[in-house]
């Protein structure tokens, strides 16, 4: 980290560490997802390919027309990328007002191998069932990797499917959460917004 | 790209806004470097009636125009940006009024040094507060 920083002096970056097995994934084929980010957003990325970290920084200074919150973007696609998205995917997150969250399973269930895979388990559900449903009703791209699940959506949808992922990750029955959902997609078409909270 | 420390051709006059933005609610909060004298500050009830708009990337714009206009007629014309989420255990992705927030100040005709994101990062932390049965609703 030390020679980052005293590299960059002056300049803005963000540093972020993805798995190594994705590292090929953010590069793509003869790099044409990088060379994809840079273009659309205006960053730089540099990709340490042993350990996996990657540094974002503007192409050009904010003085000379870099928008800094292409940062912000840059790093939540590279993030996404890092937690199991398609390149297609991830690249939602350019739009305005489409947002990444990412829920560490762990946090919630602890460390143990078994319940890890359990709880991972009834996230997806056969054959993919609970994740479809999930990401259907509440129109969101859902990812689960590792030990962590990201969302991709816009801001309220995104919270909708974050507590119907909690829900399950405590326990919450499965039929209760597609309730909860079948609710939510119904609140979310009648128009009214419902209160975030 | 080992570019030097910009070479000052005028005057500048330091900042830091500090953006928190949580799902919630945003505050803009300009101060002096120390970060001990407040300038300005504004957050987004102050531009919206509902409490359900004030993450809203409209009152992020609208309160980091406020603030600007305060701090440049206090004599700021270069500002650092940190921005900041609720953090903790709590969440650690800035609220969806950044981005606005943000875009706002760069508009706004002052020079941007750094942008960094201080969010509160536990090594270790408490538990989550929600209890073992979590939320009901």
């Amino acid at each position: 980290m030390a020679p980052i920083a005293e590299r960059r002096i002056g300049m803005t970056t963000f540093v972020v560490n993805i798995p190594l097995e994705r590292v090929g994934v953010l590069i793509g084929e003869k790099g044409t997802v990088k060379n994809e980010i840079e273009k659309r957003l205006g960053v730089t990325l540099s990709i340490d390919s042993r350990d996996g970290s990657v540094i974002i920084d503007l192409a050009k200074p904010v003085s000379e027309g870099g928008d800094p919150a292409s940062l912000f973007k840059a790093r939540d696609v590279v993030t996404a990328i890092g937690r199991g998205f398609s390149p297609e995917r991830a690249f939602k997150l350019f739009d305005d007002g489409v947002f990444l969250s990412v829920i560490d399973i762990s946090d919630y269930v602890g460390r143990s191998h078994n319940s890890l895979t359990r709880v991972k388990a009834r996230l997806i559900g056969t054959g993919g069932k609970t994740r479809r449903i999930i990401s259907e009703n509440c129109h969101v791209d859902i990812s689960i990797y590792g030990d962590t699940v990201a969302i991709i959506g816009e801001h309220r949808d995104v919270q909708a499917a974050e507590e119907a992922v909690l829900a399950l990750v405590r326990g919450a029955p499965h039929g209760a959460v597609y309730r909860m959902v079948d609710e939510y997609a119904r609140m979310r078409k009648a128009g009214g917004p419902p209160i975030p909270r | 790209m080992t570019e030097q420390v910009e070479k000052p051709q005028k005057q500048f006059k330091w900042g830091v806004v500090h953006i928190y933005s949580s799902y919630n609610n945003i505050i803009v909060h300009v101060t002096d470097l120390t970060g001990a004298e407040t300038i300005a500050r504004a957050s987004g009830g102050m531009f919206v009636d509902a409490g359900r708009l004030e993450p809203t990337p409209y009152a992020g714009m609208r309160a980091a125009a406020y603030v600007m206009e305060a701090a440049k007629a206090a004599g700021i014309n270069a500002v650092h940006i940190l921005v900041r989420a609720p953090g903790g255990v709590k969440s650690r992705t800035p609220g969806p009024a950044t981005q606005a927030a943000i875009r706002t100040i760069a508009r706004s005709g002052v020079t941007i040094g750094r942008i960094e994101d201080v969010t509160p990062i536990p090594h270790d932390s408490v538990r989550k507060k929600g209890g073992r049965r979590g939320r009901r609703v």
